[in-house]
């Protein structure tokens, strides 16, 4: 009797925040499925029901497939940088054998990631401005005259350009996530494989790499996930052009709402970026659950 | 790299969601009485898009002396800025929640705003033969009317014209050029003179379409443009457009500095070229004049003609880009009458001056509001030569429909860049516009 209650009572403490979730979250989630099968003019507020249309469309949709193209470039390029990359920066640092100098550079590494990304966007910018910016003139002053250019103004670049900013912006962030799980390893182990005569880079795959396999894992879901949710650095520095071709999903999905008017196609796009990203989340669950390492 | 665009589109959904749960569209009011006698109580709600100093303080100060003159009404202000006002105005439509009195452009955007239901029929009080109506300028009112009613409220006007250093014209011996091929032919000169001959900065997209369309305002037949910026009726056939294209890759390649990097360059950077004296001309709106001659070029030093035209163009030589931007009143208003009376107020002439002076510097729409006395020289004569214009050419991004001005925007950014033809181009804008029927 007393269990039941407590039970009962239990379930009316989480009630108001099931309320609230399932407002805010989950009906706007049904609701954009919804939006998705209609071609709706807002400003007569008419709602056609198309049916499948929305999608239909966006396989003929060529911008769509190149935004895609560009998150999974920058998935990869994300995964190399802030997982592979970090995981191997947070290993040197961890041999540093000064604390105070271990302290210094993991500062150092992750003071970009303070910088929120609209400012990093705007900084990065001003750095690739084909006529003020320094790394023009840098370029110029090493005499590479030939490599000056625009960054975020030609096809070729603009994409690899913000990509690289943002590589820069989320590195430190991961290395020292990195950072903190080596830490974690027991120092026993690598005195052990030290006398075993194992020398730094065995020690680093033998040791380091099994044991923080469990964070590795989760950088990678999380790294991948937020390369299919970008959206202010591409807003900020180029808003998708020239010609489209640094659109990602998050923006060719604001701009096909919110420019070309068309909210049934932006809500088809969203429901495939949800789609996406909560197949990495389910990932994300299943590895969490696989990788559990225990010392 | 953490979770972003979701959150941020699910809120904005999440607003339009609670539309939708409201049935969604705007129900059918009873036409409000524009004409009646305003009852002077209660909130009035605006959407302007004067965020940002100097002009915030335009409707603010509007505000508080209205309130003075009526104190039983609260003028309530919602203030954006160019961008913001876009989205601001999208969410607010799709939640059937737009205040009384609300900022728009004309062309497509003002269409949607009446096909909709959602701007009052304001023909008893601001029509062409009205005491209202009297006081703006025939042009600014005309671009607010469709099938013979009016429904906008023209609150400044604007040009588009090509801003000169008179000076760097003397340095390297050139005069204003009479046509668009003797503007080509002057960049040469200026260069050699130590100038960039023409500041360009398209990162937005937009400043390549007002080239473009005053470009198409020359080389195409009026009947046969206004045909083609409505998808039901466009052909998009006339070599007119080609022929613009071209000549505007010309222009880019051969009188910018950065050429096929133009993409990259903000246009504030090109603006700021010009103010500093590096670049001989600077294609820019009225509403830049004041800008211009803040830096190394003195207000004397300053001239303006309209982008000239090209030799044997088949359109019409006498249009200029430009386009007033006003504001609508919400038909679901049950304020319509006081928000007239606000609007009213607020085009008076004496109000009217005070925007068209500095620190605001927007040359109102009303007759006698910028004179030489108030207004900067090159800001007077460009409000003459607009309000000379037999016709003005809307802007490209707003007179079209949004998909259609999306490729366009798309097209002009490849064609700067060097990755695709002018043919190309006017290609995939007839795909989008056939898309779009």
């Amino acid at each position: 009797m007393r269990a039941t209650l407590r039970r009962t009572l239990g379930l009316a403490w989480v009630v108001p925040a099931l309320v609230l979730v399932g407002v805010f979250v989950y009906l706007p989630l049904v609701q954009n499925l919804q939006f998705s099968t209609l071609k709706w003019d807002i400003y007569s507020g008419s709602q056609e029901y198309v049916g499948l249309d929305n999608y239909a469309r966006l396989v003929d949709d060529p911008v769509f497939w190149s935004a895609l193209g560009n998150n999974v470039l920058y998935a990869v390029v994300s995964v190399g940088f802030q997982v592979l990359g970090a995981l191997l920066l947070a290993a040197l640092l961890d041999s540093v054998r000064s604390e105070r100098w271990q302290r210094v550079l993991r500062a150092v590494y992750f003071i970009p990631s303070a910088i929120s990304l609209t400012v990093a966007g705007l900084l990065f910018y001003f750095i690739y401005e084909p006529n003020l910016g320094p790394l023009n003139h840098a370029l110029r002053a090493a005499g590479l005259d030939g490599l000056a250019q625009a960054w975020l103004g030609q096809e070729s670049t603009a994409m690899p350009a913000i990509i690289a900013m943002s590589q820069w912006q989320g590195f430190g962030y991961s290395t020292l996530l990195f950072a903190v799980a080596i830490q974690r390893i027991p120092r026993e182990i690598y005195g052990a494989a030290a006398i075993d005569g194992v020398g730094p880079v065995g020690r680093f795959f033998h040791v380091t790499v099994p044991l923080v396999r469990e964070m590795t894992g989760l950088m990678a879901i999380v790294t991948i996930s937020g390369a299919f949710q970008v959206f202010n650095e591409v807003m900020v520095m180029t808003a998708g052009g020239p010609n489209n071709s640094t659109q990602v999903l998050g923006t060719w999905l604001y701009r096909s709402g919110f420019v070309r008017n068309n909210f049934g196609y932006a809500a088809a796009i969203a429901t495939v970026l949800f789609v996406i990203t909560l197949g990495i989340a389910v990932a994300q669950l299943w590895a969490a659950r696989r990788r559990r390492v225990e010392w | 790299m953490r979770p972003r665009v979701l959150p941020t589109f699910a809120a904005l959904l999440g607003t339009l969601t609670l539309a939708a749960c409201s049935g969604g569209g705007p129900a059918q009011a009873p036409a409000a009485d524009a004409a009646a006698t305003p009852e002077f109580s209660g909130t009035l709600s605006i959407l302007t898009k004067f965020a940002g100093d100097p002009t915030d303080a335009y409707f603010e100060n509007l505000a508080a002396e209205y309130q003075k003159k009526h104190p039983q009404v609260k003028v309530e202000l919602i203030q954006e800025t160019d961008q913001s006002v876009k989205d601001k105005l999208k969410t607010l439509t799709a939640s059937d929640a737009l205040p009384d009195i609300y900022f728009t452009w004309t062309g497509n955007w003002a269409d949607n705003y009446i096909r909709g239901g959602r701007a009052a029929d304001l023909t008893k009080v601001i029509g062409p033969d009205t005491e209202w109506g009297k006081t703006f300028s025939p042009g600014s009112l005309a671009a607010f009317a469709r099938d013979g009613k009016n429904y906008g409220i023209p609150l400044y006007g604007n040009g588009k014209f090509m801003g000169y250093n008179k000076q760097a014209f003397e340095k390297a011996g050139v005069t204003v050029p009479a046509a668009f091929e003797d503007l080509i032919a002057a960049c040469g000169p200026l260069r050699k003179a130590g100038y960039e001959p023409i500041a360009f900065g398209n990162k937005d997209g937009w400043p390549a379409l007002h080239y473009l369309q005053q470009l198409f305002a020359y080389n195409v037949p009026q009947a046969t443009l206004e045909a083609d910026f409505v998808p039901e009726t466009a052909k998009l056939a006339d070599p007119g457009y080609v022929t613009s294209l071209n000549q505007f890759k010309t222009l880019v390649d051969q009188c910018t500095d950065t050429k096929s990097g133009t993409n990259g360059v903000l246009y504030t950077s090109a603006q700021e070229a010009f103010a500093g004296g590096k670049a001989a001309m600077y294609y820019q709106e009225i509403l830049e004049f004041d800008n211009a001659t803040s830096g190394k070029v003195k207000p004397d030093d300053f001239g303006i003609f309209p982008l000239p035209v090209p030799k044997n163009a088949a359109g019409d030589p006498a249009v200029l880009e430009g386009s007033p931007e006003g504001y609508l009143i919400n038909a679901k208003s049950p304020r319509v009458a006081l928000a007239v009376d606000f609007m009213k107020f607020a085009t008076g002439l004496e109000n009217a001056k005070v925007l068209s002076a500095p620190p605001y510097g927007q040359p109102s729409t009303v007759i006698g509001a910028v004179t030489p006395e108030t207004s900067s020289k090159a800001v007077y004569e460009g409000v003459q030569l607009v309000n000379k214009a037999p016709k003005l050419a809307i802007w490209l991004d707003t007179v079209t429909v949004p998909e259609v001005a999306d490729a366009w925007l798309a097209g002009g950014e490849a064609l700067i860049s060097g990755g695709t033809t002018a043919e190309k181009v006017l290609d995939s804008v007839r795909q989008a516009s056939d898309a779009a029927k």
